[in-house]
């Protein structure tokens, strides 16, 4: 059981880190993520219920770690998230020069807002339900058609202004 | 009728109820405007998910999954019986010592009841790693492909410090993929990547060595089992899935071909 739940673990860590850095916009921070939601994982895995999905379950608990990581920090620098709602632009996890760079769409992606990256790959690509993804981003199931949807727009202006700059 | 601009992205989502689903249909096709906003969406869904699908080919650090693979499971009710952490990682360090030669090299037998602890770091638990990971892969399976052979032989070769020769397995089943550079235990090893008909994923490891071993040892670690083998200046092993029968085979046959 022990050694099994390991390798799904294992096979699963492209996905979490995927997730991860939808969450983190970075990829150190996104490693070490899911390194220490694993690790968490695998303390209580006498918790996880075999019925249901273990990706599921995973994607759980790298949400409330990066959570519980976000209110450290913001305790720290005296900041937290800025809610979705009250955001209309792309953010720029970048700084200085690359700030300046041209950014792919996976860049774009992760400049989304917080947690519409997260939210956009847990329903376009892992298959959530809006009412899956209101549980497990702890939001109401209207917010997320509306984060959606937001995100999607947000996306689709800075993919026809990058078509309409190359031509 | 008129509608909430996010009932479109609902309606990609198929989480509208079925009547109002409708109701978004028949106004799709009335509305070549509505109709442009939705295949807008659905572009954003296809460049999107391109953009995901090619996250999951990186690579994933060898050390996160070492990480996840050596942390110690949640025992519920304390049970006091040996981790299974514990018996791989005496299964990687007795293999390391065959793989690296001199005086570990007598410590396996391929009764699985007699393996015994040796010192080291396990860069074979490092191979398994790599292979878990990598086996996965499809359009990034190796770092050069089959058809640049003698440049992976040449370049191994000068790499690794030992000669490394692409053996023909074909009439084992298994076609060459290419070829990937992997740093185990601190040194560097070269893997010969071939696929089976089933698209199963077998590969050969060579390192430098100046003691290599006598005679072929087997060992299982998690979901693989490794063959290894001494050569001319170097140590070989041959690693798959544990449910295949052939490794043995593919092994000897390897032995005899490079």
């Amino acid at each position: 059981m022990a050694a099994d739940f390991k390798n799904d673990l294992i096979a699963m860590l492209p996905r979490l880190r995927r997730f991860a850095r939808s969450l983190t916009r970075s990829v150190t921070d996104a490693d070490d993520l899911v390194q220490e939601s694993c690790l968490r994982a695998l303390s209580r895995s006498d918790q996880w219920d075999p019925a249901q999905p273990l990706d599921r379950w995973m994607f759980r608990i790298v949400r409330n770690t990066w959570i519980s990581e976000v209110r450290k920090r913001s305790v720290r620098i005296g900041q937290g998230l800025v809610p979705a709602d009250e955001t209309h632009e792309l953010t720029s996890s970048e700084t200085g020069e690359d700030a300046a760079l041209e950014k792919d769409l996976l860049q774009q992606i992760m400049d989304l807002p917080e947690e519409l990256s997260a939210l956009l790959l847990a329903v376009s690509v892992e298959g959530y339900s809006y009412a899956e993804a209101a549980a497990l981003f702890d939001i109401p199931l209207g917010t997320v058609m509306s984060r959606i949807h937001r995100a999607r727009k947000l996306l689709s202006l800075r993919m026809s202004e990058t078509t309409g700059a190359d031509t | 009728m008129s509608w909430q601009p996010e009932e479109l992205s609902a309606y990609l989502d198929g989480e509208l109820p079925p009547e109002r689903a409708r109701e978004i249909e028949s106004a799709l096709e009335r509305n070549p405007e509505l109709q442009a906003e939705l295949e807008s969406l659905m572009a954003v869904d296809a460049a999107a998910g391109r953009a995901f699908a090619a996250m999951l080919e990186e690579p994933v650090p060898a050390s996160l999954a070492a990480t996840v693979r050596n942390a110690a499971p949640g025992r519920p009710g304390n049970d006091p019986g040996p981790p299974v952490v514990r018996r791989w990682i005496a299964a990687a360090c007795t293999a390391l010592a065959l793989l690296a030669g001199g005086v570990g090299g007598h410590l396996l037998t391929t009764d699985k009841g007699a393996l015994q602890v040796a010192a080291g770091s396990g860069w074979l638990e490092d191979i398994a790693d790599y292979h878990r990971v990598y086996s996965t892969q499809v359009r990034h399976l190796v770092e050069v492909p089959a058809d640049e052979a003698e440049h992976i032989q040449t370049w191994l070769t000068a790499t690794v410090g030992a000669e490394i020769v692409i053996p023909d397995l074909a009439d084992l089943g298994l076609s060459f993929e290419g070829a990937r550079l992997l740093v185990a235990a601190g040194e560097p090893v070269a893997q010969l990547v071939f696929t089976d008909a089933q698209g199963r994923v077998v590969a050969l490891c060579a390192i430098q060595s100046d003691a290599p071993r006598d005679g072929f040892g087997r060992q299982q670690i998690d979901d693989f089992e490794l063959v290894s083998w001494g050569g001319d200046a170097a140590n070989f092993v041959v690693v798959g899935d544990a449910g295949r029968q052939d490794l043995q085979k593919i092994a000897e046959a390897a032995a005899q071909r490079t």
